[in-house]
């Protein structure tokens, strides 16, 4: 009997103290909803809130990049899906919704294969078929997409039959985006393209079910909208607030720490304040004024939360009509290029180098086959006596009798307006000569750029990278591009390297050697590469935000998703 | 006076189909349009379907007669800036913030103006009157965007007296969703300037009309100085008050988007100027035909004050001479 009763006790002994056991190692686990255990420094997984900043002046109608790409409620993106590939921090393609890719012989024909037991957070499986209604949707004339111009852009990497769909010669169905089954696509471009994987970082996906019965903006509304990425919305109040938790059906490769984001519509001129006032916990640099940097430098704790990253690698430059007098002459364009005292402006014009670095060449340093080893800054370096010397072979010495020019800008704001008016003005002063600037409309702008011959004598612009390929920021100063001029070595050395496949270190040197004939040859005088950043508040953690790649930045890099998987609150805040 | 507000209303609705015509052909005369390529051209074929599907591709006079027909019908159009809503809903839920926001600042700017006016010019040339003359000037002049940084600099950033934006979302308020602590700083400081018009206005019709021959005549009765006031002096200079200040009021309930957009408040101020930049113009073609609405009718409600204040007044009667 007593034996009886101890078997009996210890029993309920044994497991209340299993119970007590497992209830306290659950509370002691800070985990997710998705079973992920947070960091041990981390808030309590109710309190994983992120507050960002969303700008109450834009106009935004989507959550979508398949929808419209510019008017996208930018503060909250790309959480609704994944797309089928990703970057990592050093550019690298990795997969995202795609666990493989290859190309077939052809070089045309790219299968992707989609990872299994992804699902949206209705619970229906994300499939091939998504993605090809989404592809399908972006294709269609009635769409009228903002970004359809993208894949006629990139050349021989375009869709196949893209063109003549969004005219409206083919149907959708013949679209090159094919679901071969539940978890296999088919892309087929028209030419070879190399860099196709990469470009697949913009292949968002929406689901073919909730666009036949809700349409494309369906998830503008929480009843409505359905998510395979990391976070679903729960309320939506346009103009005042954005608010997503933590998808719980999320089956990808970004499981989410936090688990809310709030997007708070504010005034940009106000984001500094607000961040100040603890209110939100990231502002982007270009919100950021002279004065909040100048506050931002003199602050240690500020200034170490300051994260420089490239952006999208955008370099400011200027642009001639090589074709006419007086740019047609190399020596004259050497002196503009010599002319211009690119450290100072960055110095004082810029703000320093926490904003920009002095521009030798188009790509940025970081960006693939770029300069960095500045074996370029030779062919564009600021010497005023080289500069008067190449005027004076160009038949103006002293600047006598070169003609008064007028440099545009298209519709820049005041801060980067300033940044070229000082380079008209380093110029100007070092040469002797007469630049005016005049800021234009962008339309007005961009008529006079494309027009064939062109109307733009001189100007000023900047441009950063559509996808990361020096086939995209060297393909742009091909003779059949924006810009008037014309090498025919280097329009041969970026053709042949666009499309050379399995051989990267003869394709990385390609196109090195063009990058040094545009330079060598002016095609344009470059000034600086800009520096972007983020501020963000000290107890916003996460490695994919702190941790430097491998050229020693850090902060939140252009297109890497992965960037919301880790993202936690610490706890001290 | 019904037939007079009849042929009011009869000759407002000729004067909003002026304006939808000066307004359409300005906005279509203006060099670019609402599509155009920021980065790269656009292939035409993307470009045409974009066109066609706004109607943009047919002939401007009939782009006019569609919008006139359906703007008949209450149908602005879809918003190229929202195309998942429509353009009444998207000012009709907009402009009901923006009302808000407008008749607080009017309560605010017009009762502080007129007493600080009223105050001013009872005590003409005091040091009251040079303080008054001095910050009505400097409402005038500072422009409201720089006193809203300001005010959030301050009472917000610095002392955290009161929430730095938005409306009715503190949760302090003292009716429901009304009379909120978030309500302070933007009505001040959207009030600020029209404020100091009030108060110049009422201060200089006041001095005007105490310098009337029929005021001093009144005093020389010896009617009280408080009877010379109330029956002479402020009934007789309203009229000059109501003429310059009932403009006023459109300006104020259509919003402005720099109170709006640095206080948080989802409003209609910017987009009268979104729109424009945009080329938005179904927006562009709704945000002015309202504010001539609302001109035409302040106008009309202006000239009805006048029988009300003065009784000499008669409207839609022909001149004798």
């Amino acid at each position: 009997m007593k034996t009886k009763t101890y078997g009996w006790l210890g029993r309920v002994l044994a497991l209340t103290t299993a119970f007590a056991l497992l209830l306290g190692f659950g509370l002691a686990q800070n985990t997710t909803i998705l079973g992920v255990e947070l960091p041990a420094d981390a808030v309590p997984y109710d309190e994983q809130v992120l507050r960002v900043p969303c700008d109450n002046t834009r106009n935004e109608n989507t959550f979508d990049f398949p929808v419209g790409v510019y008017t996208r409620f930018d503060c909250i993106e790309e959480l609704f899906q994944d797309t089928l590939v990703d970057l990592d921090k050093d550019f690298n393609v990795i997969p995202a919704s795609a666990e493989s890719w290859s190309v077939a012989e052809d070089g045309r024909t790219w299968t992707f294969k989609l990872h299994e037991g992804l699902v949206w957070s209705d619970g229906t499986p994300l499939t091939a078929y998504d993605y090809e209604a989404t592809f399908q949707l972006t294709a269609s004339p009635e769409m009228a997409w903002d970004f359809a111009w993208f894949y006629s852009f990139i050349g021989e990497g375009g869709i196949e039959n893209w063109g003549e769909i969004i005219a409206g010669e083919l149907p959708v169905e013949e679209l090159g985006v094919r679901a071969i089954d539940d978890l296999t696509l088919e892309v087929v471009t028209k030419g070879v393209f190399p860099p196709l994987p990469g470009v697949m970082n913009f292949a968002h996906v929406m689901q073919k079910k909730a666009l036949e019965e809700h349409g494309p903006f369906y998830n503008n509304d929480p009843a409505t909208s359905v998510s395979s990425g990391p976070y679903v919305l729960v309320e939506f109040d346009p103009g005042n607030r954005i608010v997503v938790e933590a998808n719980p059906m999320y089956r990808g490769y970004r499981p989410p720490n936090l688990k809310r984001i709030e997007g708070i519509y504010m005034s940009p001129a106000t984001y500094f304040a607000a961040f100040q006032n603890g209110e939100i916990d990231r502002v982007p640099y270009e919100r950021l004024t002279p004065a909040d940097f100048a506050i931002i430098e003199s602050d240690p704790v500020l200034s170490a939360n300051y994260l420089r990253h490239f952006g999208d690698f955008r370099t400011d430059y200027l642009l001639f009509d090589t074709f006419n007098p007086p740019f047609d002459d190399l020596n004259v364009r050497k002196a503009f290029a010599m002319a211009v005292d690119r450290e100072s402006i960055v110095a004082n014009v810029f703000g320093g180098e926490i904003k920009a670095m002095p521009a030798h060449s188009m790509l940025m340093p970081g960006y693939p086959s770029s300069d960095t080893e500045g074996a370029l800054a030779g062919f564009q370096r600021f010497d005023c006596d080289a500069a008067r010397q190449h005027l004076a072979d160009a038949g103006y010495p002293g600047g006598d009798g070169f003609p008064a020019q007028e440099m545009w800008l298209r519709a820049e704001a005041p801060a980067m307006a300033a940044v070229y008016q000082a380079s008209a003005a380093s110029i100007a002063q070092c040469l002797d000569i007469d630049i005016q600037v005049s800021n234009k409309d962008n339309k007005v702008y961009m008529d006079a750029l494309n027009a064939k011959p062109t109307q733009l004598e001189l100007g000023a612009v900047s441009y950063g990278m559509d996808f990361l390929d020096p086939a995209n920021l060297l393909g742009i100063w091909v003779s059949t591009g924006r810009h008037s001029w014309q090498n025919d070595e280097f329009d041969r050395i970026v053709a042949e390297a666009s499309n050379l496949v399995g051989n990267p270190v003869l394709r990385d040197q390609m196109f090195r050697d063009a990058e040094r004939i545009l330079v060598d040859d002016v095609g344009g005088v470059f000034i600086a590469h800009r520096w972007q950043g983020d501020l963000w508040q000290p107890y916003v953690l996460g490695d994919t935000l702190r941790e430097p790649d491998a050229t020693g930045i850090s902060g939140k890099h252009w297109s890497v998703d992965e960037l919301w998987s880790d993202l936690y609150i610490r706890a001290d805040q | 006076m019904t037939r007079y507000i009849l042929e009011r209303f009869a000759s407002l609705i000729l004067v909003l189909f002026a304006v939808s015509i000066i307004v359409f052909t300005l906005m279509h005369s203006v060099p670019g349009g609402p599509f155009d390529e920021s980065k790269g051209r656009l292939p035409p074929a993307a470009k045409e379907n974009i066109l066609r599907k706004y109607g943009l591709d047919k002939p401007v006079w009939q782009q006019y007669l569609n919008y006139m027909s359906h703007a008949l019908r209450f149908d602005f159009g879809i918003p190229y800036q929202q195309p998942q809503t429509t353009v009444a809903k998207l000012i009709g839920k907009t402009w009901a913030v923006t009302v808000q926001v407008g008749l607080m600042t009017i309560l605010v700017a017009f009762s502080l103006g007129i007493f600080a006016g009223m105050y001013a010019a009872y005590h003409q040339n005091s040091w009251i009157d040079n303080v008054v003359t001095f910050t009505a000037t400097l409402g005038v002049t500072v422009p409201n965007f720089v006193v809203a940084m300001w005010f959030i600099l301050f009472f917000a950033v610095a002392r955290q007296w009161l929430p730095m934006g938005g409306w009715s979302s503190s949760g302090q308020c003292l009716i429901g969703n009304y009379l909120c602590t978030d309500w302070i700083l933007p009505v001040i400081a959207y009030a600020l300037a029209p404020m100091a018009i009030v108060a110049r206005y009422t201060r200089a019709s006041i001095v005007d009309v105490k310098r009337a021959d029929y005021v001093r005549t009144a005093r020389a009765k010896g009617v009280s100085e408080r009877v010379v006031m109330r029956r002479h002096v402020f009934r007789n200079a309203q009229i000059p008050m109501v003429t310059a200040l009932g403009t006023e009021i459109p300006n104020l309930i259509t919003g402005s988007i720099f109170i709006e957009s640095i206080f948080r408040i989802n409003g209609l101020g910017k987009f009268f100027v979104t729109s424009t930049l945009n080329r938005d113009y179904p927006m562009i073609m709704a945000t002015f035909l309202l504010v001539a609405l609302l001109w035409g009718i302040t106008y009309m409600l202006t000239d009805i004050a006048y029988t009300w204040i003065d009784p000499r007044v008669r409207l839609g009667s022909k001149g004798e001479g």
